[in-house]
């Protein structure tokens, strides 16, 4: 196969119709085509355990998506952090979407929280695998994508700053997942901590080159738009309140939190920026969410990991040619298990062939020995015998008492 | 399923779609293909509204004759409209059809559309795929002469090469020709044909949640072949409209008449209403086929859990043998060891029997040469 088809240099003249062709229609083809295909989005929420996650979740959706924990005092507390996903069929004027919410319980819930980030990154990335998995297999009409294309992480309403672990996490991640940091709890703070809590905030992540998702500006955006993104970014991190029950205030059913002092409304944007992360996650960003994924979050990772793998610009992990590696691999396993079992063996034969050899020439020496000492004793015994026979007095008679010399 | 009972903005999600796709243009390749003067330049200079393609000198024409070759001509260009960006490539086959002997003749052109799936296939396989280069053909127009007849041996084998590469659409061109009633017959025997050859042309997906659009599309779908009438020129109808279309002393027959020809259908089909279904098309369909083909004549096979597991169990099965066939090994050597030690225990025994034959002989000996000494002894004085 060659290494390159060059595809000849063609020149791009511009064009201008003299009529209205209707290329411009193509948005409305592909709009009408999504709604008929839904939409599909999975969202993974990492922060300690008790700073609302669920209830965010829950709030955002306007949904269950979480049914009510229980909370039980006995229950052991988990000793690791467990990946969870729950899947969620949402439907909205007609429009589908499948959510998929990746949950982390156990996250910074442990007295060493230092590799808190791990399990987490080897989720993001596994799912990135399954994904180039699918990709390069012979037949991929039945292709899902279940890679995270957006990461809220909950920080908790400390007042101070990031905690060492937040700065560790988002470090880790922001290059494998759209990162969207989130104050949770922000009833817990005053108009003007929260102020300066995001200031510090956004200071930390600028100084330790953390990438958060922004965003995109692109230059045919329409001022509207445009206003709307920069209202977003300048609400960066989002102080959110979650609150999935109703209650009423002036007569008037809100979701919210009532105090002895007042009550929070979570759709009120003086009271929280609920309602801007709900617009960016939701409705003006979700696609673009995706779109980050695919284009750039996923790419790298892709990319990184065939040159690391020395695949360049091969075949992208051929099964076949990965069965060959493996089968391979056996083969030398097999020769090298069949190698050290003969020598094993020959050693063991070679051992028990001397000593059995040692034995039989023993045996035959001892019998040699005690032979010629008994044919000697009789000559001598058969002597004694003819001198006292022809009447002589014989010497002194030999008394060999010598052990019977039987081998045991 | 769960309904939420206020908005929460997943109504949204098709608009944010929208917005992508407009921001991000698109890329559009068509390819045409028919004997010389079927029209095809004229056809695409009036699809697009604009000159896309300089007609070719008369002269040179049929000068190939000689050298026999079917050319590929791309036309790359840039079109902007309401602010959407297309790249448009136009791939046009001059030369085809026009030789005495046209065997063979579509080779190059079905070459050319399986080397731009390679093309993508590899591109795909890179490490980095920015910038992938596409050309893989989304529309390929192929044009019947009107000759009022039925599809002639050549086509048949053209358009049966084609659809299964491309989405292929029949096209009668100089509809003008024909008569409405010989033109409904002549269609008629083209599809008719098209069905008895088993060829896969392109069938546009029609339901639709719009009553209106499932109509338009039903027609867009019956329409086929298209019949079309191409003209750059603006001319005066008796009723005094300006339109595109060809003046003849009897009348003039109307580029974008529904009445005239199907040109307003074809127009819709190749871009107004599935442009973005002959793309899907093309890549989800026809260069999936093309690239699991490939794969699978380059030897490969899916992972698939059964071949695993299959996989697995033999190498569990050659480790088991190799350890049966050491233990067996074992067991003969073993045997053979056991053998030898008995060897040596009925040596012993027998040496040891000969040692005691020699002894009991020795002890006999004794006895006697003690009876002999006794009376010796007995005689002899006491101390």
């Amino acid at each position: 196969m060659s290494a390159e088809v060059e595809q000849p240099q063609i020149p791009i003249v511009k064009k201008k119709p003299n009529c209205f062709v209707g290329f411009a229609n193509l948005p409305n083809q592909v709009h009408r085509k999504s709604i008929k295909k839904g939409f599909q989005f999975t969202l993974m929420v990492v922060g300690e355990s008790g700073l609302g996650k669920s209830t965010l979740i829950n709030t955002l959706f306007n949904t269950s998506v979480y049914p009510n924990k229980e909370h039980l005092e006995a229950e052991e507390p988990p000793k690791t952090i467990k990946i969870e996903t729950i899947t969620t069929n949402l439907e909205e004027n007609g429009i589908k979407l499948k959510l998929n919410v990746i949950d982390t319980p156990g996250f910074g819930d442990f007295v060493n929280n230092e590799t808190s980030w791990k399990p987490i990154l080897e989720e993001i990335e596994t799912r990135f695998d399954l994904y180039l998995e699918q990709e390069n297999k012979v037949n991929r009409k039945k292709i899902v994508d279940e890679r995270v294309h957006a990461c809220l992480y909950f920080i908790a309403p400390t007042g101070h700053s990031l905690k060492p672990l937040d700065i560790e996490f988002m470090k880790r991640l922001h290059h494998r997942v759209n990162l969207i940091p989130v104050i949770a709890k922000s009833d817990l703070l005053t108009e003007e901590e929260v102020a300066g809590f995001k200031a510090r905030i956004m200071e930390d992540i600028s100084y330790n080159k953390i990438q958060i998702y922004r965003p995109p500006i692109y230059e045919n955006d329409d001022p509207e738009t445009l206003q709307e993104n920069k209202e977003i970014v300048l609400r960066m991190p989002f102080a959110v309140v979650g609150c999935d029950k109703e209650i009423e205030m002036k007569k008037k059913k809100v979701r919210g939190r009532q105090y002895p002092w007042g009550i929070i409304d979570v759709d009120n944007e003086d009271h929280c920026d609920f309602i801007k992360l709900r617009q960016m996650l939701i409705r003006t960003h979700m696609e673009e969410l995706r779109e980050y994924t695919n284009e750039v979050l996923y790419e790298n990772y892709r990319s990184n990991k065939l040159i690391a793998s020395g695949n360049e610009f091969g075949d992208g992990g051929n099964p076949l040619a990965r069965f060959e590696e493996e089968k391979r691999a056996h083969e030398a396993k097999m020769t090298k298990m069949e190698a050290e079992m003969k020598m094993v063996f020959q050693q063991k034969v070679q051992e028990k062939k001397n000593k059995l050899m040692q034995s039989d020439a023993d045996l035959h020496a001892r019998h040699k020995e005690m032979k010629e000492k008994l044919v000697n004793q009789r000559r001598e015994l058969e002597e004694t015998k003819r001198q006292l026979e022809s009447g002589a007095r014989p010497g002194t008679p030999e008394k060999s008492r010598k052990g019977k010399g039987y081998f045991k | 399923m769960s309904s939420p009972n206020n908005f929460i903005g997943i109504a949204n999600l098709p608009n944010q779609r929208h917005k992508i796709v407009s921001r991000k243009g698109a890329h559009f390749t068509i390819m045409v293909v028919g004997e010389s003067g079927a029209g095809k330049t004229t056809f695409i200079n009036t699809l697009f509204a604009a000159l896309m393609r300089e007609y070719q000198n008369e002269e040179k024409r049929f000068q190939k004759q000689l050298e026999r070759t079917v050319e590929i001509e791309i036309i790359r260009a840039e079109i902007e409209e309401k602010g959407f960006n297309v790249q448009l490539t136009i791939i046009d086959t001059p030369g085809f059809g026009d030789y005495v002997n046209n065997s063979d003749c579509w080779v190059p052109i079905v070459e050319f559309i399986d080397e731009q799936h390679l093309n993508y296939m590899k591109q795909e396989r890179k490490a980095n795929r920015r910038n992938i280069d596409d050309m893989r053909v989304h529309a390929c127009l192929y044009f019947i002469q009107p000759t009022g007849h039925t599809l002639k041996p050549l086509d048949i084998e053209v358009m049966k090469q084609l659809g299964s590469r491309v989405n292929l659409i029949p096209v009668i061109s100089k509809a003008d020709t024909i008569t409405r009633a010989d033109l409904t017959a002549f269609k008629n025997r083209i599809l008719d044909c098209i069905k008895f050859h088993n060829i896969n042309v392109f069938c546009p997906p029609i339901q639709s949640d719009d009553e209106d659009t499932t109509r338009r599309n039903t027609a867009i779908a019956n329409a086929m072949p298209y019949a079309v009438i191409g003209s750059e020129q603006d001319v005066v109808t008796p009723d005094g409209r300006r339109v595109k279309g060809r003046q003849y002393l009897w009348g003039v027959a109307e580029v974008e008449n529904e009445e005239h020809c199907d040109f307003k259908k074809l127009r819709n089909l190749l871009i107004r209403t599935h442009m973005d279904s002959l793309i899907s098309t093309t890549e989800e369909v026809h260069y999936e086929d093309y690239r699991a083909n490939r794969l699978t004549k380059e030897g490969r096979t899916d992972d698939d859990p059964q071949v695993r597991k299959l996989f697995d169990a033999k190498m569990k099965e050659e480790e088991d043998a190799l350890r049966k066939r050491f233990t067996e090994q074992v067991r003969t050597e073993e045997s053979k060891f056991r053998k030898w030690e008995q060897e040596l225990i009925d040596e012993r025994d027998r040496l040891n029997k000969d040692l005691e034959a020699e002894h009991s002989a020795v002890q006999a000996l004794k006895a006697e040469i003690e009876a002999l000494k006794s009376p010796v002894q007995a005689r002899s004085p006491r101390k």
